[in-house]
Parts: C-alpha cells; sequence; structure tokens
C-alpha cells in the first residue's frame, strides 16, 4: 500500500499540521517506510482475531450529579494566549465560517 | 406532475443535569463567560472525562419515553475534528454501540392522520462551547461554559412527509421528553436543537433521493418554513430537469430563505474510534426496570387516563395533555372540587392564556377553584367570575370573593332588585313585548340582555329569567 | 537531616548535573518550598521527605509542563496530577521536571525540543527514551527515586540504558489524571529508582482507585512488598521468541547470569513461547499514534501554550502555523500516522485490525501465566545504550528498540527492568513480567534478584 504526496498532503489537512514544502518529499518517504512496517499485521490470520482489547475497568464508574468541580489554580485569563471580556478570542473564521 | 418530500430529523436535546457529561462543573445557562470551566472541560493537559450518572439515566428515561431499546453495553467514541467550540479537538459521543436504538414517536398528520415515525436512534454526547462572532472586530470570541453539557442526540427515520409533519413530530417529541422530564426543550435557550434533512422523490419510489441538510433552526415555526423553502427549491431543480446536490443549508429567518453554507468543505472524515479513557457504559436488566418503572406518566397515557376516568371530551384531553404544567394544575382544580368539565372549560380558555404569556399559573388551583365555587353558588355571573379571575391573575393573592366585592361583581339575587330592573326593562320596551307576547319567544335573551345591561352585569341572570317570564305573562 | 537541609543537598546535585540536560525546570526556591512544606507536616509520611524528581509531562502547579515541546513552551498547569498530590502527601519533595523526548515519543531522548539527554554512564550516548532525563538522574544518584511515563517501554527501555531500575504497574493502577495523555489505553506512571525497595514504596504511595480517572481500577492500593529471601516454589519462563540468535553477546550473557542466579535462589526456568511477539512492534505503532492523533489535537493554540498565526491569518492559519511549528518532527510524523490509520477507508485495515492483534497478543501472556508460571524473564532492550545520533536517520529503526518492551504495554502488565551487569562498562537491564496485577509479587521476587545478582558487574 503506497501513500502518495497528495494522500499525506489530506492526512496533514485533517490534522491541521502545516507541512513545509521542503519537507514533504521526506515526509512521504517516511510514511510509506512506517505504514509498510506496521502492514505486517496482514500476515495475522483473520480467522484467529477476536474481539479488541483494551485494558482497565470493564464497565464504566459513573459520577454522580453533584457541582464541585476541580478548581483551576489560575483563571483561563491568565492560560491564553489571547483573551478579553472573558472570552478567548481567535482569528474570525475563513474557511470554516458557518453563520 | 406530484412529488413526495421525504424528511427526518436529528434532534439535539440538552438533559436536565446539574453538572457536564464529562466533570462536575455547573451548567447553568447564562453565567458570564468562561465561569463554568475546569481542567476537563477545557482540554487542557493531562485532563480526564468521567461520565455523569444522571445524564445516563436521563438518556435512558428519554430512551424508554420513546419506546427505544437499551442496549446493555454502549461505547463512547471519540468524534475528530478541529473548531474552536471544540476544546479537545474531538467530541466525546457514541458512534457504532450507541445507548439505544429502534423507538417510535406517534403524531397526528394533517395529511395523513395518526403516523408512526421511527427513532433510528438516541445516545449521548457532550455539547460544544459557544461562538460569538460580531463582539470583537476582525475575532470570534470563544465560551466554553456551554462546552461539555450532556446531550441526547435523537435521530429519526426518514418517515415525515412534509414539513408541516415534521413541526408536529417536534411538538410531540418536545411533549415526551417534558413529560419524562429529560430535558427542558427550549429552543430559544439552546436546550433543543434540530437539524433537518430533506429529499424529493416520486410518489412509490422506494429509492430516496439526494438530501439537503438544513441547519440553523431556531424554532419549529422556521423548521417548516426552513423545510418549506428548501421543499419548493429542490422540485424547482428537478422539475427544470437539473439534480440535487448534497449540500448543507443554513435558514435566514428575516427572508425565509435557505442558502448553501458559505465554503463548501469536503465532508468530514471524523474518525470515530472507541474513547479509550471511558470503559464500555454496561447497563444491566435491573437497572434498565427501574427506569422503566420511575417513567413518569407519558402524555399519550395521560390524555386517555383523563377522557376515561374523568369523562372529559378527547379535545379537551388533547388540549390539557399539551404541556405537562397545564395537565397537572388541571388535575389539581379537579382535586379541590370543581367538576372536570367546568374545570377543563376555564383551564382551556383563562388559564391557558396566562400561562401561555407568562409560562406560569397566577392563580393558584384551590382559589380557581374557590372562584368557581362563587359562579356554582350564584353568587358571581360567568362573565363576572373571568374579570375577577383576570384581577387575581396580576395580583395572585386575593381570594376570589373579596376581589369580587371590590369590583362590585357580586351578583344580586335579591327578588326586589330583579322586579326591579325588569319593571324597568320592560316598560322601556313595549314594542318588544308586545311582539314577545304575540308569540316572539325568542325575545327572551334580549329581555334578559336588557336587565344585565341596566344592573351593569349585576344582576344574576339565572334569577332573572323567572322574573321576566312571571312578569311576561 | 531536615527536608531543609536535604532540599539544599539536592539544589547542589542538581546544579552539578546540568551538563546531563536531563532537567527541563528546577529552583532552589520550589525545593525550599518543598521542604518547607514537609518539615511543617505533623508526620514523616511513608516517603519520609524523599526527593523525586518528575517526567515534564506530568503536570504540577508550580513548574512549567512543556512535555518536551516548543508548543507548551511556559505553559504552568492550573492543576497537578492526582499522583504527584499521593507522593507530597506520602511527605515526598518534588525536586525537578525532566527532560523527555517531545510528548513522550521516541526511545532515546533525542528528540525533545531542548536538547538531549546525556547518559551518565557515557555521555556520547543515549539514556533511553521518553524518559530519558528521569532516569539520568537516578543514575547520577541526584535523586533516589523519580517519576517517568511508559506507553511502550519509555522506563524500562532507560532503566536498562542507565542501570537503574524502572518499574511499570499494571495499567489502570495509578490515575493518569495530570499524565498529558500520548497514547491512552498504554500510557501509565511508572517509577525509577535505585532500589527496588524504593520502587516498591514510591508505587505503593501512589496506586489506588482515582474518581478523576475512569480507568482506574477500583481495586485496592498495592502495599509496600516484602521481599521474598528465595525463589523456591516459583517458575520463571523465558519466551523464546525474546532470545534470538543475535541477540547482543553483553545481554545474552547478562541475561544467562540472571537465570543462573534465578536457579541458585530456588527458582524453577522454563522455555516458553508467546507466539504474537513479533507483530508486538507493529500493533503498538498503530494503536499508540491513532490514540496520540486525537490526544494532541487539543494543541492548537486557542486556549492555552504560545501562538503562531500563517499569513492568510484566519483560523485555520492559525491551527496550522501554530501545529506545525510548535510540534517537532517525530511527533507530526506520529501523528500522520495516527491519523492516516484512522481515516475512511483505513480504519478496519489498520486501528481496528490492530487493537484485535493486541488481544491475542494479551491472550498470549494470559495462557503463559495460567500453565504455571508465575514470572517471565526477558532482556529489557536488544542492545546496551547506543550513541547518540546513531538512529535518528531511520524512524523504524528506532522503534525497533522497543521490541522486547512493547508486548508488556499492550497488554497492560506490570513489568519491571532490573540493572544486571554491565557490557563494556554499559548497562543491561534485565525485564521480569508478572500477570495483571500481581505488582507486590513482581516486586517481592525481583528484590530477591536484585541481591542475587550483581548489578555493576562486568559480564564479559
Amino acid at each position: 500500500m503506497s501513500i502518495g504526496r497528495d494522500e499525506v498532503l489530506h492526512v496533514a489537512r485533517l490534522a491541521e499540521l502545516a507541512v513545509r514544502e521542503g519537507e514533504l518529499d521526506r515526509l512521504v518517504d517516511q510514511m510509506n517506510r512506517i505504514v509498510d512496517y506496521v502492514a505486517q499485521l496482514d500476515r495475522v490470520p483473520a480467522d484467529r482475531m477476536t474481539a479488541p482489547f483494551l485494558p482497565g475497568p470493564a464497565s464504566a464508574a459513573l459520577r454522580e450529579d453533584v457541582p464541585g468541580p476541580v478548581p483551576l489554580a489560575r483563571p483561563p485569563a491568565e492560560l491564553a494566549p489571547e483573551f478579553a471580556e472573558g472570552f478567548f478570542l481567535v482569528p474570525r473564521h475563513g474557511a470554516m465560517e458557518e453563520s | 406532475m406530484t412529488w413526495e418530500a421525504v424528511i427526518g430529523l436529528e434532534v439535539h436535546v440538552q438533559l436536565r443535569t446539574r453538572t457536564k457529561m464529562f466533570c462536575a462543573c455547573r451548567t447553568t445557562f447564562g453565567d458570564p463567560p468562561n465561569t463554568n470551566v475546569c481542567p476537563v472541560c477545557l482540554g487542557l493537559p493531562g485532563a480526564l472525562p468521567v461520565p455523569n450518572a444522571e445524564a445516563v439515566r436521563l438518556g435512558a428515561t428519554a430512551a424508554l419515553a420513546l419506546g427505544c431499546t437499551i442496549h446493555h453495553t454502549s461505547v463512547f467514541a471519540r468524534k475528530n475534528y478541529f473548531y474552536p467550540d471544540l476544546p479537545k479537538g474531538y467530541q466525546i459521543s457514541q458512534f457504532d454501540q450507541p445507548l439505544a436504538t429502534g423507538g417510535r414517536v406517534t403524531f397526528e398528520s394533517a395529511e395523513r392522520g395518526r403516523v408512526q415515525a421511527g427513532i433510528t436512534r438516541l445516545h449521548l454526547e457532550e455539547d460544544a462551547g459557544k461562538l460569538v462572532h460580531d463582539r470583537f472586530p476582525g475575532k470570534t470570541a470563544v465560551d466554553l461554559n456551554r462546552a461539555g453539557v450532556p446531550l441526547a442526540e435523537i435521530v429519526s427515520e426518514p418517515d415525515l412527509r412534509s414539513p408541516a409533519e415534521a413541526r408536529a413530530y417536534l411538538t410531540t417529541l418536545r411533549q415526551i421528553l417534558i413529560y419524562a422530564g429529560a430535558s427542558e426543550c427550549s429552543m430559544e435557550q439552546g436546550s433543543l436543537r434540530v437539524d433537518a434533512n430533506i429529499s424529493i422523490r416520486r410518489p412509490g419510489e422506494s429509492r430516496l433521493g439526494t438530501k439537503a441538510e438544513v441547519k440553523n433552526l431556531n424554532s419549529f415555526a422556521n423548521v417548516e418554513r426552513a423545510l418549506e423553502a428548501e421543499r419548493v427549491r429542490q422540485i424547482g431543480l428537478l422539475e427544470g430537469g437539473g439534480r440535487v446536490a448534497q449540500v448543507t443549508l443554513l435558514f435566514n429567518a428575516g427572508t425565509g430563505q435557505v442558502k448553501p453554507l458559505r465554503s463548501k468543505e469536503e465532508s468530514h472524515d471524523y474518525r470515530y474510534f472507541p474513547d479509550p479513557d471511558l470503559p464500555p457504559l454496561v447497563l444491566d436488566d435491573a437497572w434498565i426496570s427501574a427506569r422503566r418503572d420511575a417513567l413518569p406518566e407519558l402524555p399519550e397515557a395521560r390524555r386517555s387516563r383523563l377522557e376515561v376516568a374523568l369523562g372529559i371530551p378527547a379535545y379537551d384531553a388533547r388540549v390539557l395533555t399539551s404541556e405537562a404544567p397545564l395537565a397537572d394544575y388541571f388535575e389539581a382544580v379537579v382535586a379541590a372540587g370543581v367538576e372536570p368539565k367546568t374545570a377543563a372549560n376555564w383551564v382551556m380558555s383563562d388559564v391557558m392564556t396566562t400561562f401561555n404569556e407568562t409560562g406560569g399559573f397566577p392563580v393558584a388551583a384551590g382559589r380557581l377553584a374557590d372562584l368557581v365555587g362563587l359562579v356554582r353558588t350564584g353568587t358571581l355571573s360567568h362573565q363576572a367570575a373571568k374579570r375577577v379571575y383576570a384581577e387575581m391573575a396580576q395580583s395572585p393573592d386575593g381570594d376570589p370573593a373579596a376581589v369580587a366585592e371590590r369590583l362590585g361583581l357580586v351578583q344580586v339575587s335579591d327578588q326586589g332588585a330583579l322586579a326591579g330592573w325588569v319593571d324597568e326593562v320592560l316598560a322601556a320596551n313595549p314594542a318588544e313585548v308586545a311582539r314577545y307576547k304575540g308569540g316572539e319567544t325568542k325575545l327572551m335573551g334580549f329581555f334578559v340582555g336588557q336587565v344585565m345591561k341596566r344592573s351593569k352585569g349585576k344582576a344574576d341572570p339565572k334569577g332573572v329569567q323567572p322574573v321576566l317570564a312571571e312578569r311576561l305573562k | 537531616m531536615s527536608a531543609a537541609a536535604a532540599a539544599k543537598e539536592v539544589g547542589g546535585r542538581l546544579a552539578a548535573a546540568e551538563p546531563l540536560n536531563a532537567t527541563l525546570h528546577w529552583s532552589q526556591a520550589l525545593l525550599d518550598a518543598e521542604a518547607a512544606r514537609v518539615d511543617a507536616a505533623p508526620a514523616a509520611g511513608a516517603l519520609g521527605g524523599m526527593p523525586v524528581a518528575l517526567k515534564d509531562n506530568i503536570v504540577t502547579v508550580e513548574q512549567p509542563t512543556t512535555c518536551g515541546s516548543r508548543i507548551l513552551e511556559g505553559y504552568t498547569s492550573p492543576f497537578t496530577a492526582t499522583a504527584v498530590g499521593r507522593l507530597r502527601e506520602a511527605g515526598a519533595m518534588i525536586a525537578a521536571k525532566t527532560n523527555m523526548d517531545e510528548f513522550a515519543m521516541g526511545s532515546s531522548t533525542e528528540h525533545s525540543a531542548f536538547g538531549r539527554v546525556r547518559n551518565p554512564i557515557d555521555p556520547e550516548r543515549v539514556p533511553g527514551g521518553s524518559s530519558g532525563g528521569s532516569a539520568a538522574l537516578v543514575a547520577a544518584g541526584v535523586v533516589p527515586a523519580a517519576l517517568g511515563s511508559e506507553t511502550g517501554g519509555s522506563v524500562r527501555q532507560p532503566a536498562s540504558f542507565c542501570g537503574v531500575v524502572g518499574m511499570k504497574p499494571s495499567y489502570g493502577r495509578v490515575s493518569r489524571y495530570g499524565l498529558v495523555a500520548f497514547g491512552s489505553s498504554l500510557d501509565c506512571i511508572s517509577v525509577f529508582s535505585r532500589t527496588v525497595a524504593d520502587a516498591g514504596r514510591v508505587l505503593s504511595v501512589m496506586t489506588g482507585h482515582d474518581p478523576l480517572d475512569a480507568t482506574t481500577l477500583d481495586r485496592p492500593p498495592m502495599p509496600v512488598p516484602t521481599p521474598l529471601a528465595d525463589l523456591r516454589g516459583l517458575r520463571v519462563g523465558l519466551p523464546r521468541e525474546y532470545y534470538p540468535a543475535d541477540l547482543h553477546p553483553g545481554v545474552g550473557a547478562a541475561l544467562q547470569r540472571t537465570r543462573a542466579a534465578i536457579v541458585e535462589l530456588g527458582g524453577e526456568v522454563c522455555e516458553v513461547s508467546l507466539p504474537h511477539s513479533p507483530y508486538a512492534v507493529p500493533t503498538y505503532y498503530i494503536v499508540a499514534p491513532a490514540e496520540a492523533a486525537a490526544n494532541l489535537a487539543r494543541y492548537d493554540g486557542v486556549r492555552y501554550g504560545p501562538r503562531k498565526v500563517g499569513p492568510e491569518g484566519d483560523i485555520r492559519a492559525l491551527y496550522q502555523a501554530t501545529r506545525g511549528e510548535g510540534f517537532g518532527a517525530e511527533v507530526r510524523r506520529r501523528i500522520l500516522v495516527g491519523t492516516y490509520v484512522l481515516s475512511a477507508g483505513y480504519y478496519d485495515a489498520y486501528y481496528r485490525k490492530a487493537q484485535r492483534v493486541r488481544a491475542l497478543i494479551a491472550e498470549d501472556f494470559r495462557q503463559v501465566f495460567a500453565s504455571g508460571v508465575d514470572f517471565l524473564l526477558t532482556p529489557t532492550t536488544p542492545t546496551p545504550a547506543f550513541r547518540a545520533g546513531e538512529k535518528t536517520g531511520d524512524p523504524v529503526a528506532m522503534y525497533l528498540a522497543d521490541i522486547f518492551v512493547c508486548a508488556v504495554s499492550l497488554a497492560g502488565l506490570p513489568a519491571v527492568s532490573l540493572p544486571v551487569g554491565r557490557s563494556e562498562g554499559l548497562p543491561v537491564g534485565a525485564q521480569l513480567i508478572a500477570p495483571f496485577f500481581e505488582d507486590e509479587r513482581l516486586l517481592a521476587a525481583a528484590a530477591a534478584i536484585e541481591r542475587a545478582v550483581p548489578a555493576g558487574a562486568e559480564v564479559r
């Protein structure tokens, strides 16, 4: 299974990662190398496979509906790159504008 | 050429919990921005989600109220995309193993009569934050108070056939969810949101046409208007020989038009996978039975009970149960001693008007019962009682009898007073008296009216008539 | 010694250890504040003033947490990790935040945005990764214990390279609340120490259910293990897949010596098989990047961290520039691989399949333990520490460094790496693996082996 430049650019777009023009070719090579390596799993016979595995508890323990979040030692305003009048600020949407 | 519209609805309702889906922040609406936030709903490094038991209970209750099957095991999944209102860069939702599937909503369609629309699924997820676009020039403001609030997403089968049916479905769905206590279902407050899908095909055709999705709908009326606009647009396209493209449209309530989203994004690849931070949600039969047992009486059942047990007409029962608080009030009035049909008349008229205006019941059920009692004993005419009610609605603590006194509305049943007015009326209308005596007995109504006028509404009409009848012999 | 005095000593050692580049944040002022708290406490606590360093992906309120990345440069968390809170309650002093491969992605601590860490045994060599800074500080004697995190061996492997003890608990025993997520179904806060006893003390304080982490088990914390006097009645399995013919001879020799010691302690040794072992590394390099791609989506420059905006000036330009410039090459690679294996059309072929193969790997271990084997003994790493720059050219070559530690992470099992000798002066580690939740027994047995094997002795 070979990944082309377009596919890498598409995946980069999904992950919102800018890819510098200079590094694209190396990235394509490396990704192909990695994906070819992990494709070894194709050798595991399908009939031997069971349900997916996740360690941890078998069922989720639920939390009662009582207010009392973990308090913040510093407020959002101090964490934010840009903050005004109680809001986080970001540039206006370009391609993502809905309304 | 006839066309059939095929409509499906995706409804998101906020579940009535005190805290968010995965953290203990409050869900209060309207608090100052970014004050109900914590590491979890801010998506800070190292934070982890823990599911809210009440959200699961309410989600399951809603599912049962809609006749769904609850799955013993359901799985939270990550829905991955980037948006400023989505702190983690993914929404925790449910994908191929939802909480519930296979329910129905039964409603009255003007075109088709009783319709049972299928519900494909109901699943749990967390809400995103809120974006404010016009407060800071060139910027979008982000408020994460709403991020993490518990939602139930309810997806209908494409069983609706007209914009009006969509509205009727929504009205019934909302009613059921309010009865079940699962959600406030207020579109104004954003606790109920609707996205609609519509496609067009020839009647009898089994395949579905290409569907368009309509968003940004803020009232049931606008859902109907938007779907109507889109229905017309799609039919126009098809009749002109064109094809419907799969688009997402926004409804503009001002113009009543739908238009496509500004840029056509490639359709999202959400890359769903089970959330490794959350073990499966496992609900056993005993737990599910307990939710079923705890289900409050639902609209259909309540309607039936009111008809059968209280003997009120079907129409009245439907109106009274349209809102659970209204039905509660009605039953309280009956419990306070008022005859059911009388109570129904009062609640469907004066009481419902104030309820629709204010959302409340300024006159307590017991007080209304007292007022109705005054009419029954002849102390007040029905007209007078309506005026007393209106007055009591303004100043809730009034005792009906005292208010009636103050307004000078207490009926006069005293024979002497009645006789006086009757005599005055008969003397003032000799021609009518002659006509009455000549056989036009329907003029009795005219005379009663005249006596009411002359007495400024105070005469007890029930007492007036016999006096008139006596005088006119 | 009072904690205040100990804090001054630790400060001195940290300053002297700067050339290792093992720390990202520490200050005498913060050390003194920790000491003041310890000295003011009514009781000494189980850890009695022990200075403990933390890998810089474990959040604290007092210091920045960067995860070795520019994208979190200057970020100071408004909450502290549960595990750290428990350490402090037990009287520990937090000494420093340590250097690491960026976002825990790496096996050499050469992928930190803040420079590589030097192996104290030989500064031209890597300390292993991703928890290289923590390993180096313990190996250099700066602190007796340090926390690291494991996703695919990131504590055991550096422990082996640096000649210290590295203990990974069973998944779900130590809260991940406050551990910056990389591979959520794999991540475990783990412990470096010079002795098995210290690893036991530190771990016992941290284990136990946390209502803030839904993946913690609702089962009792681990008590402090009592070392076994011998290994009589115990069977130790040697999985043949972990002893390839071309195993580095120094590593082979050290394992031989360890095996002999086990027999001398009265333990029985036998050969076993974990047939799906060859699939562990490929499975890991599908599951971990996939979970990581989603876990790292929150680093978008909106709510915290430094922000960069590209020339278009819109929200997309914010995301792409912040992430493109903030993440290093290895992290970007893994995010892309992870996104790819989850994307439409590939989910079943990669991620879903990998999770099912994972079940087979876990089942291999279950079956072997069910057949009457108490522990498994393997090399921790295929070679001793390699030279800096040796493996950074080929990502897959680096991944293969995890070949013996990966499967344990996939199965969620407890495992400890013990230093069992030197090969041409470089430390060699042996790995002991126990069944799920048998952390106490594992450390009890490890203590016996530790006593019997001279960790500093040359094997050839």
